[in-house]
């Protein structure tokens, strides 16, 4: 029933050429060259330090490396983070998608 | 975050402390906490930025998360305040300071009066006292102006309108005078009498009764409009009115010389500049002698002006005008023709408006030590009543 949901979800998507994050409760990320790093739909910190910053998200994990880094704000389900951005990573994710 | 509505409600730098600082960041953030400015210390924990409100929700937070706070900082408007409190007489003068601006300046600081040509400015200002418009009067105890232009009207008499102008600190009184008639003079009764001796030409009787009539001869004294009307049983004294005209004769005395002085310009000038401040005067050009024997001298002096307002320095401009003197031999003819003429203005000058020359004759003329002596008569027409009052017995 899952995998249904899923297919007509997709088929949706496709049709009406609707951006997946709104579907999938994917995370948006956003990048202002590698100063600025807005992520949308995330679900809470895992770590943070001045090198790296771990974000859980719907699929598993995104990791954020660089120097510098500062939290400018955050909210239950965005954060953006300023500093010398050098890697995203996503981790664990499932491999269906 | 750092907007204006972060700044009035107050916000916080706290340093998180703790294993667990992650977790609490999520359960804040799920809480709706409005963190920003997050960064890491090594060794320290984390610092952020918080909200005020804030700062009190996160409490169980910490408890749950077993992490530890520290306020670093306070910012906004709350703590501004608090720390404002604490200096009570500079926020007392701060307010002081306003009160004292507003009380001054609902005073009222000048009274001016405008429009008044006859009634005295004190009057007006005697009378806008009593009505309470005076300098350092409360404008707030001001009556409305239509109820004190109105009330200005009845005060003051001889005044058609009265209008009361308040701007900032200033009040203008401005008055519109009634134009009166003028107010007919009081008057004694009284006689018309002659000037001098003379033939009466025309007589005009508005009051009173005349006593001559045209042609007839009077005597200087005479009455000529008895101010005395009624009958002998039951007289009544008044203000003789009228006009008398009469031929009167005069005698004149006139010499000429012979000799006649005219002083002419030659033309020839000379100027000489100075600047002024008030009474001391700087020549600036035209020094040397006069090179005239006789001269005459022009000034002319100019203020220097702003607009309306006259400076205390100026310009003067003298001219010297060279004179001569021209010596000119009359002949015993013209030099009777300028007697004449000299005479005749002296005799109409002198007997007042609209009299006429009726007659002109010479009596006598010689010439004597150079000069041309005249006895001249006029038959002036002129006015010749007099008044003489009427003394009761």
């Amino acid at each position: 029933m899952r995998r249904f949901a899923r297919k007509i979800r997709k088929m949706t998507a496709e049709l009406l050429d609707l951006p997946q994050d709104v579907l999938f409760d994917l995370p948006r990320v956003t990048m202002i060259g590698n100063a600025q790093v807005h992520i949308e739909n995330h679900r809470g910190v895992l770590h943070f330090s001045n090198e790296r910053l771990n974000l859980s998200i719907s699929i598993g994990e995104l990791e954020l490396t660089g120097s510098d880094l500062v939290i400018r704000a955050i909210w239950p389900d965005e954060v953006i983070v300023e500093g010398k951005i050098s890697k995203i990573q996503y981790m664990r994710t499932e491999g269906s998608n | 975050m750092n907007g204006p509505t972060s700044f009035i409600r107050g916000y916080v730098k706290i340093m998180i402390r703790g294993e667990r600082c992650e977790q609490f960041v999520n359960l804040a953030a799920g809480k709706n906490v409005e963190i920003w400015d997050m960064r890491y210390m090594a060794g320290q924990g984390m610092r952020m930025k918080i909200m005020l409100a804030d700062f009190f929700r996160i409490r169980p937070l910490l408890r749950q998360t077993s992490c530890r706070v520290h306020v670093e900082a306070r910012y906004g408007l709350p703590f501004a305040l608090q720390k404002m409190g604490r200096r009570k007489a500079f926020i007392t003068g701060f307010f002081l300071f306003f009160v004292g601006l507003y009380l001054l300046s609902s005073l009222v600081w000048k009274v001016d009066v405008q429009g008044n040509m006859n009634i005295a400015e004190d009057d007006i200002l005697k009378a806008a006292r009593a009505e309470g418009i005076y300098v350092f009067q409360w404008s707030f105890r001001l009556k409305s102006q239509e109820e004190l232009s109105r009330q200005l009207t009845h005060r003051l008499p001889g005044v058609s309108w009265v209008g009361v102008e308040k701007r900032g600190a200033n009040i203008t009184i401005n008055v519109a005078e009634s134009t009166k008639p003028e107010a007919k003079q009081l008057m004694n009764p009284r006689h018309l009498v002659a000037k001098a001796d003379a033939v009466v030409t025309e007589i005009f009787t508005e009051q009173g009764r005349a006593k001559v009539r045209k042609n007839s001869r009077v005597k200087k004294g005479s009455i000529l409009i008895s101010g005395i009307i009624g009958s002998d049983q039951n007289p009544q004294a008044v203000v003789a009115k009228g006009k008398v005209k009469g031929l009167v004769w005069h005698e004149y005395q006139v010499s000429v010389p012979l000799l006649q002085k005219e002083r002419t310009y030659t033309g020839a000038f000379e100027e000489r500049n100075y600047i002024i401040t008030g009474n001391r005067a700087l020549q600036v050009s035209g020094y040397g002698k006069v090179p005239y024997d006789k001269y005459e001298t022009i000034t002319e002096r100019s203020d220097a002006q702003i607009g309306p307002y006259k400076l205390p320095v100026g310009w003067m401009t003298e001219k010297l005008m060279e004179v001569h003197y021209i010596e000119r031999h009359i002949t015993e003819d013209e030099a009777r023709k300028i007697a004449m003429e000299h005479a005749k203005s002296d005799a109409l000058v002198k007997n007042g408006p609209d009299a006429k020359i009726r007659d002109e004759n010479i009596l006598h003329q010689e010439v004597k030590n150079g000069k041309v002596y005249l006895n001249i008569h006029f038959e002036v027409e002129q006015w010749i009543a007099e008044e003489l009052p009427i003394i009761h017995q």
